[in-house]
């Protein structure tokens, strides 16, 4: 647990030097973490080095390029190298995905607690778990009226994400490495899942570095006109205290008083210097612009859950640098005594994006429903993201709207969400278009390690089997001695099919791909 | 002033004499279609690239390829032709005709002279919302509190009024076993659910019965008693009894009761969790299975289904053990109605197999079929309603958003106004 909490104390700083973050040199008083120990945390162990390539996808980078036919080298599970054809050390793990696509694993915001608590993982939580704060209530009942909305009479395995939005737990605490639903996400292609704020990589059969990030959002609230004006006060409050403080520490005066930080949120506190995300649960057109217009006087970028009535104001949530997290697919319909445009729209996500709005989506259950009904739960996260697209997103936005947004939102976006040289090595093989709906995951990979095959797993395996490949690699064939006994006609397919490849790679290849060896 | 009323005059007259009827529609001119695929839907799943679709006072009048087919020259020209167009698609399970609360009336057991049409409220928002996904004509039905919860309708889902809505009433007679009516009241379990079926249909199909000898000129005239009115529709094969079934042993009681026993039309309704256990009987009896608004079945304790772990389609299930006639249904609103391709999209997802287009099949063929208005829609073919949808490409895909909706040659939804879904 120690050292756990080491590399996450290592992670953040590391976040916030990526932001370019700069801390102060007088340790001030929000700092409450302790960072003598920064330097210990430096190098584990040396063990010895741990190589894996999935060889000869279409790597869909999530950045907008698209690399056909290449190699992606993980070396210890952060990726090395890109390239057509790199160099690979001796004992390197090969995964064989000819023909498929490579996608950056999916990032799932507000996921249920169930992928880390197993199936007989109990959704009760201690009394002291449930947050009772104004924000924390404010959020659930977003999240009850969301899931009461598109249930009505199925009921039953319903209720467990409620709790996420208010609780506040730590979430590694309870992870269960085995857990059945830990699966059902790697099938989806989720490799990253928040659970009430933290963020965590879902790895199989570990513990260690679960933990990508804690609390990096805040919710506020901004429902009620009372919970408006607390959270005005709130702001105007911290707001206040910066600015004296700053006063004060101009002034180098050891005479002078250090203002009092008294009545001062510290949630707030982080998020006007860029500590924290503050997290929103809006959807009306009133609430969506009152916060743009409070983003705007503090400085700060938030995100909107919900965000409903988003496209009746996307110009201005563009100007105050919002990101909203949308079910592109959620109805509500317009108040018919209103004149001006309102309820929910289907092209949300695309008029929000075109406005520079940048959109996350998430399913409306965001746990798993395996009772029957399909296509709303996180098992079918890409489906919803489709949903954008035919409010005219683009393809490209919606794969982001999956992968690095909401990695963003979870300040992990230096590790996850895309497929980058230095980046966690945490992807997905499909067998088709990730946003089609008869699209398969077939392997998927968190931290440079295969952890989820579709052929190797109950669940999927009987539909649409994985067509057999001839074998990647002829010298390994000759080492397995059954094979022997007719090696001549393997190996001549083999070649051909090497020769194949290589042809396609010549024709194919985009030459701008970066090819700078991994910078340790 | 005379010159005032002679301006009015020939005002009125000129509008009389161009009245201003849409192409297509009743009393307008000819409407042409031209798309890049006609998805005629008929017996042989035919489908025409580069089609022309005449349609004429609400109805098709033929559909054949460039080339082929003459135009006749007065006809106004849609010129879809970088698109597929459809027959619209077909729900066999909504709630959603109008108002939700007013389709469950427990107060008896079984209840076969209650009416969902006096529930239906044209035009309500639920209901357009389903235009928009391409969904032509649902089947409104009761809910499922009691056995028989009473007499759906068949509508189109977006038309003036409620005449001109209404396809066929009854649309069907509603049949519920098992879990719902269970909650009807203390002692309600399956054996009682059965044998209460079982004897409220015989006494339905036996009033028929005692009609249909006076109208063959024996016996004396029967008084006439609303609440078995629909079992003479039913047994003169004018209606289906719709089955809330779904579970294997559940969906086996409704095969033998309702089919065999009493000979009466009847279709599965759900037919999901292991349902697809009795598809070679159902197969054998000429039972349709409209699945919905589950799509797969995984392991669950409580009824004791478990396929081995696996998560298996249900739609799958029923192709791979060879049922013919698979539709998919939304139970909207547990499904929203706008969703029913959606519906056989996770039918494929979970391994049905649509190489023949089975998934269109069972949007428009399969219930058009089932529910018997085979002859009105359900197809592209010459003399049915010319209700029909334009779509970018299939439109199970959720990213091919419907653009057009036509219904009885009159568009009801056009994406460029405002895209509602």
């Amino acid at each position: 647990m120690k050292s756990l909490k080491k590399l996450t104390t290592t992670l953040l700083f590391a976040w916030g030097f990526s932001l370019g973050f700069q801390a102060p040199l007088q340790a001030a008083p929000w700092d409450e973490e302790d960072d003598s120990e920064e330097a210990e945390a430096s190098e584990e162990e040396e063990e010895e080095d741990r190589y894996l390539a999935i060889v000869g996808g279409d790597v869909y980078t999530g950045l907008g390029g698209v690399l056909r036919n290449v190699t992606i080298l993980s070396k210890n599970g952060k990726i090395q190298a890109i390239e057509a054809d790199p160099f690979l050390p001796e004992g390197t793990e090969k995964v064989d995905a000819r023909g498929m696509r490579v996608y950056p694993g999916l990032v799932a915001l507000s996921a249920t607690n169930r992928i880390s608590r197993g199936l007989f993982g109990s959704v009760e939580l201690p009394e002291d778990h449930i947050d009772h704060e104004a924000e924390g209530e404010h959020h659930g009942h977003f999240y009850a009226s969301l899931a009461q909305s598109h249930i009505e009479e199925v009921g039953q395995d319903q209720e467990d994400h409620f709790f996420d939005a208010q609780v506040d737990t730590d979430a590694v605490d309870s992870f269960d490495p085995y857990s059945q639903y830990l699966v059902l996400a790697l099938a989806t292609g989720i490799t990253t899942a928040e659970q009430g704020s933290t963020a965590l990589k879902l790895k199989r059969g570990e513990i260690e570095g679960v933990a990508m990030k804690d609390k990096h959002l805040t919710s506020v609230s901004f429902g009620s006109p009372a919970s408006r004006r607390s959270t005005r006060e709130k702001f105007e409050r911290a707001a206040e205290y910066l600015r004296e403080y700053r006063a004060w520490e101009d002034l180098n005066d050891k005479e002078a008083k250090e203002p009092s930080r008294k009545g001062v949120d510290g949630g707030t506190l982080n998020i006007l210097l860029g500590r924290n995300l503050a997290r929103f649960g809006a959807n009306s057109r009133d609430e969506l612009l009152g916060i743009a217009r409070l983003a705007q006087r503090y400085g700060f970028r938030p995100v909107i859950v919900g965000c409903q009535e988003g496209w009746t104001v996307a110009d201005e949530l563009g100007r105050a640098g919002a990101t909203a997290v949308v079910t592109p697919r959620s109805r509500r319909f317009k108040d018919e005594k209103l004149v001006r445009p309102g309820g929910t729209s289907i092209e949300n996500a695309a008029i929000l994006h075109a406005h520079g709005v940048q959109i996350a989506v998430t399913p409306s259950n965001t746990g798993f429903e395996l009772s029957g009904i399909t296509g709303r739960d996180l098992m079918h996260l890409p489906t919803e993201a489709g949903f954008a697209v035919r409010g005219g997103l683009t393809n490209e936005a919606a794969l982001r709207a999956i992968t690095i947004v909401p990695a963003r939102i979870l300040g992990i976006d230096h590790r996850v969400g895309s497929i980058e040289i230095g980046k966690d090595c945490d992807v997905i093989l499909t067998d088709g278009d990730l946003l089609h709906y008869q699209t398969f995951v077939q392997y998927a990979v968190v931290d440079g390690k295969l952890v989820y095959d579709k052929e190797d797993e109950i669940f999927f395996a009987h539909i649409r089997p994985r067509p057999e490949l001839p074998p990647l690699d002829p010298v390994q064939v000759e080492e397995e001695d059954e094979a022997s006994e007719e090696p001549s006609e393997e190996e001549e397919e083999q070649d051909d099919e090497d020769e194949g490849d290589e042809d396609e790679e010549d024709e194919e290849e985009e030459g701008d791909e970066e090819d700078e060896k991994g910078d340790d | 002033m005379v010159g005032v009323a002679i301006c009015l005059g020939l005002a009125l007259a000129g509008v009389q004499g161009a009245p201003s009827v849409p192409a297509g529609e009743p009393g307008g001119k000819g409407l042409a279609v031209r798309c890049a695929k006609a998805l005629v839907c008929d017996e042989e799943g035919t489908v025409i690239d580069r089609a022309w679709i005449l349609v004429r006072d609400g109805e098709i009048e033929a559909v054949g390829p460039h080339g082929e087919l003459e135009v006749p020259p007065d006809y106004a020209i849609l010129d879809v032709s970088d698109r597929w167009v459809m027959p619209g698609l077909i729900d066999l399970h909504s709630h959603r005709g109008g108002t939700l609360q007013d389709i469950n009336s427990p107060v008896y057991q079984a209840n076969p002279g209650l009416r969902v049409h006096n529930a239906v409220v044209p035009g309500n928002p639920a209901l357009e919302v389903g235009v928009a996904g391409g969904v032509t004509t649902v089947l409104f039905i009761p809910g499922s509190a009691t056995t028989i919860g009473g007499q759906g309708i068949l509508l189109k889902t977006s038309a003036p009024d409620f005449e001109a809505m209404r396809v066929r009433d009854p649309g069907s007679l509603k049949l519920a076993q098992a879990d719902n009516p269970k909650r009807w009241g203390y002692g309600m379990n399956r054996i009682m659910l059965n044998w209460h079926i079982r004897e409220t249909l015989r006494r339905g199909v036996a009033y028929a019965e005692r009609w249909r000898a006076f109208e063959e000129g024996r016996g004396e005239e029967p008084d006439t008693d609303p609440q078995w009115e629909v079992f003479r529709d039913l047994v003169a094969r004018r209606t289906q009894i719709s089955a809330h079934t779904q579970v294997y042993q559940v969906i086996y009681a409704t095969l033998r009761i309702v089919r065999e026993e009493m000979g009466l039309d009847v279709y599965i309704d759900h037919g999901t969790f292991d349902g697809f256990l009795a598809a070679e009987l159902a197969t054998e009896l000429d039972v349709s299975a409209i699945i919905g608004p589950r799509s797969i079945s995984a392991q669950n304790k409580g009824r004791g289904i478990d396929h081995d772990g696996k998560i298996v389609g249900v739609a799958a299930e029923y192709q791979r053990r060879g049922h013919p006639m698979i539709g998919f249904n939304t139970d909207s609103p547990i499904v929203p109605q706008a969703e029913l391709a959606l519906q056989a999209a996770m039918g494929v997802r979970y391994g049905f197999d649509d190489a023949d287009m089975g998934t269109l099949r069972g949007l428009t063929t399969v219930p058009a079929q089932t529910a018997g208005i085979w002859d009105q829609v359900g197809s592209l073919e010459a003399g049915k309603d010319a209700d029909f949808l334009v779509c970018p490409g299939h439109p199970a895909d959720p990213r091919n958003a419907v653009e057009l909706v036509f219904i009885e040659g009159r568009k009801v939804y056009d994406a460029e106004e405002g895209q509602t879904f």
